[in-house]
């Protein structure tokens, strides 16, 4: 009877208590709501105090298995120290810096670092979990001396509802990658990449006329990545994902058609893409290192990855806008701010991101140091300064330049407006990739009746998200 | 001991050279299925990076290059990751040891009130797909109810759930009951308490399932994948499984199959060194129809 | 009197050290799966945006069976745990069979089986990874050898789920061939000796002495097995990426997880967990009543 009464007794509790604890989760959101803008607009605007002592945590330490870069980072914590001698940089590493699960387990259960890395399309999923600080009292020309040369259309993925959340560190804009090597070979100019899907169409079947396993143009079309390409592809036709609100699929156009055209003909008609597909990243990077490989659409650090991870050389591989030149999609990462940092914190943070993301010579810009690392300097990424900043960046990427900027020279000269990816990017790729493996596995395919499929589930998608 | 075929049959002319034909195929086909990954992986490891993505793949190495395995130690710290993943391995397989065996001897042999529903209970939650409670679970560890403590970072995030464990349970009482009631009975007249009766009488007798449950805890912790990538999102505190994965996408594919060949190594050491009394725990232990 | 009440104290004592030795595993138990689990089952009726959490009914189951991926991921499961019992029933009761009659070279064999299973699955996955390459895999080379076709293995819509279910396969078969071997061994050579004195070929043996003999352990092992591989998931994530190609390897789980931590839409991550709960619990109680009338 005992045990009964007591077994009995202690699972109500558990559940009384589960209860209680769901409900304290609940009202936590809301009351913590408001400290951070209470912190006071009179002086949160002013930038940190050196005396002012505060311990800010900080994600995205390079690993081990990047000694240099990680050396980089302790140098730049032990000179931000010296202005900043009373702020403590508690340093986390990990690689990749997001996962998917441990940045939604982190959400969820609000551990993550005071100051955390995420990518552009994030800062939707960090506000629902009620994950950010409103930063935008403490950003200014003071706070953040190169703020006015910031791409406004990268700063802008960092917004909601007008308000500041995070300063980007990183940003990439898509563009054609090419192998100069099999340009050689199949006599096209390696200075003169296509721009036009016509013009790719026509050098992916000189390259592919090479044989010996070399495919003129590759693309993906697997976990997502083949809906993020096509994306990519629209944008550069001047297309759009979704309707400006979001709310609707807004892909089922002619250019959108024209996309699926131009992979069926490649792969088809031109039988320039070899009957391998559903491919994923990396595969088509590690295609092109090994010289199987003519063109794909891609960015920037991809040339890195080819280089440092898969042992190829920086002379063979060259860089063109984004075929078709309307608007080249652009992704890349920020630091967000915790909500219910305190606003020395947010300051603190603020002071380390200027120091080692937005500060001209000095963090990630001080170019000789990265050369004297043996890191490669010159590649255009990242990529968010306009105007008189970005003048300087290049001067000063060119006189440490370890790669061959000029094999880039197309991208840059062209300098396509770049286009931030749609809201819910995830669960739409998810669903265009089906579309895009279709015409690239399936002769028969029919253009029309697979963007109809893919826009009424995107649309059916897009409803169940309201 | 007698089997589906008879020695007799065997010793037939026909029958002998039948046999060594299937004798021949089976070690060689089984050779090939099991030890040829494995000599992949280690030949893998002393090739550049270009001959191991190169097409078509090579069977030797063109040139040996044992660096790849000290940047592979290093790069990736496998050590330190081997390291966490035995303790996290041991230190399961001390507290399942501890309360399962408990726990499965009290529902055995001391058969309190509720026992069956505790046991339907428990048994239940092996119908619950493990992905499916991972982000309540996850909120539990972050703020244990009543106690108030954060689990994640430390190595009880990983040890406390594995003692959750109802097939573990399920085996040792199904042992235990087999155990005869009458030594029971004699060891109480005898004045013996329960845990010592428990002590002295049931656990030399049930070396063999020990045995059996030992190895599923520790493999248990060895395979995990999703949990361990939850709780432990310090590199410095991460099990192999993790660390490698997610380290191997920035470093080249040579050094991280040089890392999975270290990283296989301790285990299929011992197993080789221990599989005698391995085999003999997990074929004789207490899964017999 | 004092007799009854002696003995009701004493089982009073007696339930308390039973609950006592209980009490860790019941701690275990009620923080890390009961108590989640009636979270979880809260949870599917919530849903969670700008921080603020709200009982929305059934409309997350609702819009679960309205997503396109529902069904496939379904029958993706299905077909994956029929592959997978296929093979992964199937191969290790053969090879098991095959062993039990070797009189040669038995340890080697039976410690070559085991040892994928003493791998760290990280190492195996990725190695199956490299080898269905299309490209520069072992794999396709050695199909090109043997002048068969070469596959797309997972690149393909085809052929991917079969893929990670041979890897599955390969990992996991040594834990299961032991099991089966222990059971063949507890056969008593008699009953085959009777067969054969009835004229029973090998077949008929195999059907009539050995089946039977081991069909409890048999059954048993095949629960466990519908219901583990109805919760595949480091395979497949790690293999294709968890989707493959068109979708093909999207399993009831992979879609939790992707609801759960790539859509940040945890309400319908555990209306589809809940689903599952129920489709799981259904079978299993079915299996039990079944095999309760077998017997």
């Amino acid at each position: 009877m005992t045990s009964d009464v007591l077994l009995r007794r202690s699972v109500a509790l558990l559940a009384a208590a589960g209860l209680a604890l769901s409900a304290a989760a609940c009202s936590s959101g809301t009351s913590s709501g408001g400290d951070a803008g209470k912190a006071g607009s009179a002086d949160a605007a002013a930038p940190l105090d050196p005396a002012a002592k505060v311990t800010v945590s900080i994600d995205c330490q390079p690993p081990v298995s990047k000694p240099a870069e990680r050396k980089q980072w302790a140098d730049d914590v032990a000179a931000f120290n010296k202005l900043y001698p009373n702020v403590t940089v508690a340093s986390k590493d990990g690689f990749p810096c997001e996962e998917p699960a441990a940045f939604t387990a982190q959400l969820k259960g609000r551990t993550q670092t005071d100051v955390f890395y995420s990518y552009f399309t994030d800062l939707n999923q960090v506000l629902d979990a009620n994950g950010a600080a409103d930063i935008s009292a403490y950003v200014n020309e003071k706070t953040v001396p190169a703020l006015k040369d910031i791409d406004p259309s990268v700063l802008a993925t960092l917004k909601a509802d007008g308000k500041l959340y995070g300063l980007p560190t990183s940003n990439y804009k898509m563009g054609l990658l090419y192998n100069r090597k099999l340009f050689k070979q199949a006599g096209l100019d390696p200075e003169k990449p296509p721009t036009t899907w016509a013009e790719i169409r026509e050098a992916a079947k000189k390259i592919a006329a090479l044989g010996n396993g070399v495919n003129g143009y590759g693309d993906y079309s697997a976990t997502n990545q083949g809906g993020w390409h096509y994306t990519a592809e629209l944008y550069g036709l001047g297309g759009s994902m979704t309707t400006a609100d979001g709310k609707k699929a807004a892909f089922n156009t002619a250019e959108g058609k024209q996309v699926l055209q131009n992979l069926y003909d490649l792969r088809w008609t031109d039988n320039a893409m070899g009957a391998t597909q559903g491919l994923k990243w990396p595969d088509l990077m590690t295609r092109m290192a090994t010289d199987k490989l003519g063109m794909y659409v891609g960015a920037p650090d991809d040339i890195t990855y080819m280089v440092q991870t898969l042992k190829g050389n920086y002379d063979d591989y060259g860089m063109g806008p984004m075929p078709g030149g309307k608007s080249a999609l652009l992704g890349g990462n920020d630091y967000i701010f915790k909500k219910g940092s305190t606003p020395d914190q947010i300051k603190a943070g603020i002071a380390w991101i200027n120091f080692k993301y937005l500060t001209i010579g000095k963090g990630q810009f001080d170019y000789a140091r990265t050369k004297g690392d043996g890191l490669p300097v010159g590649l255009p990424q990242p990529f968010f300064f306009t105007g008189a900043g970005l003048a300087a960046d290049n001067r000063a990427k060119a006189a440490s330049a370890t790669v061959p900027v000029q094999n880039y020279a197309p991208y840059l000269a062209a300098s396509v407006p770049g286009k931030t990816e749609p809201a819910n990017a995830q669960q739409i790729y998810k669903v265009l990739d089906n579309a895009v493996s279709a015409v690239l596995t399936d002769r028969g395919a029919n253009v029309d009746k697979l963007l109809a499929d893919a826009e009424s589930q995107v649309n059916q998608v897009l409803a169940n998200l309201q | 001991m007698r089997t589906l075929i008879s020695d007799t049959q065997l010793n037939r002319p026909g029958g002998r050279r039948a046999y060594r034909i299937v004798l021949v195929l089976v070690v060689l086909v089984f050779t090939l299925v099991f030890l040829g990954p494995l000599y992949w992986l280690v030949t893998g490891g002393l090739k550049s990076t270009r001959e191991v993505i190169q097409n078509p793949p090579t069977l030797f190495p063109h040139q040996l290059h044992p660096a790849t395995y000290r940047e592979a130690w290093s790069q990736l710290r496998i050590g330190r990751l081997l390291f966490n993943t035995l303790y996290y391995a041991f230190g399961a397989l001390a507290l399942q040891l501890v309360f399962d065996v408990a726990a499965a001897y009290a529902l055995s042999k001391l058969r309190p009130v509720l026992g069956n529903l505790i046991l339907g209970m428990m048994l239940a939650t092996l119908m619950i797909p493990a992905a499916v409670l991972i982000v309540p679970q996850y909120l539990t560890v972050l703020d244990l109810p009543l106690l108030h403590v954060n689990l994640v970072n430390t190595p009880w995030a990983i040890w406390l759930p594995t003692v959750a464990n109802a097939f573990n349970i399920f085996l040792l009482k199904r042992f235990f009951d087999s155990i005869p009631e009458e030594l029971m009975a004699a060891a109480a007249i005898d004045g013996a308490s329960p845990l010592r009766a428990l002590w002295s009488i049931v656990l030399p007798m049930s070396r063999p399932i020990l045995g059996v449950v030992s190895i599923f805890a520790v493999v248990n912790v060895w395979k995990d994948f999703l949990w361990p990538l939850l709780v432990q999102p310090d590199p410095r505190n991460q099990p192999l499984n993790i660390g490698i994965n997610s380290l191997s996408l920035g470093v080249s594919q040579n050094v991280v199959i040089a890392a999975l060949a270290i990283a296989s190594a301790p285990t299929v050491v011992f197993f080789l060194i221990f599989q005698r009394n391995i085999m003999a725990g997990l074929t004789s232990g207490g899964l017999k129809g | 009197m004092a007799a009854i009440r002696t003995s009701t104290r004493q089982r009073v004592r007696q339930n308390l050290t039973a609950h006592g030795f209980l009490l860790g595993a019941l701690l275990c138990f009620g923080y890390f799966s009961w108590y989640p689990m009636v979270r979880e089952v809260v949870m599917s009726f919530q849903k969670t945006k700008r921080g603020r959490t709200t009982w929305v009914g059934l409309d997350n189951l609702d819009r679960i069976v309205q997503d396109p991926a529902f069904w496939q991921a379904w029958r993706n499961t299905l077909l994956f745990t029929v592959l997978a019992l296929l093979l992964g029933f199937a191969v290790p009761f053969v090879v098991a069979v095959l062993l039990n009659e070797l009189r040669h070279a038995k340890a080697y064999l039976r410690v070559l089986v085991y040892l994928p299973v003493m791998m760290p699955p990280v190492a195996s996955v990725l190695l199956f990874k490299y080898f269905y390459d299309p490209g520069h895999g072992l794999f396709n080379h050695l199909l090109a050898g043997l002048g068969l076709p070469t596959l797309a293995w997972l690149n393909s819509s085809t052929t991917a789920m079969f893929s990670v279910v041979l890897a599955a396969t390969w990992m996991t078969m040594g834990g299961a061939t032991l099991i089966y071997l222990a059971a063949l061994q507890n056969i008593p050579g008699e009953l085959y000796e009777a067969a054969e004195l009835d004229g029973a070929g090998l077949l008929r043996r195999i059907w009539h002495v050995t089946v039977p003999q081991t069909r409890l352990i048999l059954s048993l092992l095949l629960l466990l097995q519908i219901v583990a591989t109805m919760q595949v998931f480091v395979e497949p994530f790690l293999l294709t990426g968890g989707n493959g190609p068109e979708g093909s390897t999207t399993t009831v789980v992979y879609l939790i997880y992707q609801y759960a931590f790539n859509f940040d839409n945890y309400g319908s991550a555990s209306a589809l967990g809940l689903v599952m709960l129920l489709v799981l619990a259904g079978f299993s109680g079915l299996y039990v009543r079944l095999s309760r009338s077998a017997d």
